[in-house]
């Protein structure tokens, strides 16, 4: 196998550090070296050519290829089996309803946030239970990290270089969870968003941080989708008013409450469609009364229609918590899903 | 930048605060120096008069990249 990045030499891995933090090649934690055996076995493990062209970045016109992504996987921490979920992904965020560099660059502060369906995230040991949005186990915490090491090192994509963030939140080193679908009764979010029974998918979103809430005090479905729908308000009404795609993550706790109902995925999307609403007026009360004017009265919803709402299954067994997470700016950038595989129109290399 | 290249004479206008991300990208995009309108920063809390100020100095500006000099 030929790559063709360039190659350098460092007396030992301390040294290794030190070369990647002086060169800004890294988001402030060490790196694993990419060595050239561990790159060629991310692309063997994928069957990817090291040529193989993932995309081209629009707005630059950068070619971004399977080597490149490659490496800064190794780098994060990745084994060669987590290596077709990055490739997965970032496919995902070329994509141009994603609007990538918009939301990479943008002074909102978003982060990239995978949600992984399918076999794989068994294969690959991604846990999607106990502490499901941070640092729940290696697969998760290294996928998500090669995500931000490609943007850094391929696109520039830095603090104060283009990433232009004024606060950020803490998922920008890593914000990848698998769906429970083994404890779930619900349909996968893959599937919901029409991809096939079995197959093994990511879906990304340009995600603002993860708003928790708790309601372990009813059984019943509508109350407990009140709370949701109420944190869905409060992003409004504090930070944007514009629909566009929420996520809300949804634990066993409370999920048992919706299987004894009977409520599916549709069910509660349908609900918080028409729940998750505010006034113009009410950010009044919030400080922005400036920009109310004779608008007050006008009804805005956070969703654009049901199917704007991402419901996962993921989180530990106890307790009635749930998250909300809401889109980085509306819709100007929308969740994509792509199946996870091997490619299957390019030569074996 | 996208506008030159589609052979359509072209001004930007930044914040102050986005001069260098502005500079960035024209280096990226393969336009070092290429030149811009700056106006203050932030936009979205100024008033009428403070933005129609602003947008005075910038159509100035923009006028005067767009008939002078700038070879880019």
């Amino acid at each position: 196998m030929q790559l063709a990045s360039r190659r350098y030499d460092v007396s030992d891995v301390v040294a290794a550090q030190e070369f990647y933090h002086s060169r800004g090649w890294t988001d402030g934690l060490p790196v694993v070296p990419p060595t050239a055996e561990a790159v060629e076995a991310c692309l063997d493990w994928a069957m990817l050519a090291p040529d193989h062209l993932v995309g081209i970045e629009p707005v630059r016109a950068r070619a971004l290829t399977a080597e490149k992504l490659a490496i800064n996987a190794v780098m994060a921490g990745c084994l060669p089996m987590h290596f077709p979920v990055v490739v997965a992904a970032f496919t995902a965020m070329l994509r141009e309803p994603f609007l990538l560099h918009g939301a990479t660059a943008s002074t909102g502060g978003c982060a990239v946030l995978l949600v992984v369906n399918g076999p794989i995230t068994a294969e690959i040991g991604m846990d999607p239970t106990f502490n499901a949005l941070a640092s729940s186990d290696r697969a998760s915490t290294a996928i998500g990290r090669a995500l931000r090491l490609c943007l850094i090192n391929l696109l520039d994509v830095r603090p104060g270089d283009i990433d232009r963030s004024s606060l950020g939140h803490p998922g920008k080193i890593s914000y990848c969870l698998a769906e429970d679908e083994a404890g779930s009764e619900w349909l996968p979010l893959a599937g919901e968003r029409g991809m096939p029974a079995g197959a093994s998918c990511v879906t990304v979103m340009a995600a603002g941080a993860p708003r928790q809430l708790m309601n372990e005090w009813t059984t019943v479905p509508q109350e407990i989708l009140d709370t949701y729908a109420a944190e869905m308000r409060a992003n409004m009404r504090h930070y944007s008013i514009w629909p566009g795609n929420y996520v809300i993550v949804v634990p066993p706790q409370l999920r048992a409450h919706f299987n004894a109902a009977g409520w599916s995925k549709a069910d509660v999307r349908a609900y918080l469609f028409e729940k998750a609403r505010i006034k113009r007026a009410e950010w009044a009360e919030c400080g922005k009364g400036a920009l109310v004017r004779d608008r007050g009265s006008r009804e805005y919803a956070a969703l654009t229609a049901p199917e704007d709402l991402l419901v996962v299954a993921a989180g530990g067994p106890a307790g009635g918590f749930g998250a909300v997470i809401p889109p980085w700016l509306g819709d100007k950038s929308r969740a994509v899903t792509v199946a996870i595989g091997a490619c299957v129109d390019c030569e074996v290399p | 930048m996208a506008g030159e290249r589609l052979g359509i004479p072209s001004a930007g206008v930044m914040t102050e605060t986005f001069v260098s991300a502005a500079e960035l990208m024209a280096r990226v995009l393969g336009a070092d120096g290429y030149p811009f309108a700056v106006i203050e920063h932030p936009i979205s809390s100024a008033d009428g008069p403070a933005l129609a100020a602003r947008a005075e100095r910038a159509a100035a500006e923009c006028a005067r990249l767009l008939t002078t000099g700038a070879d880019r």
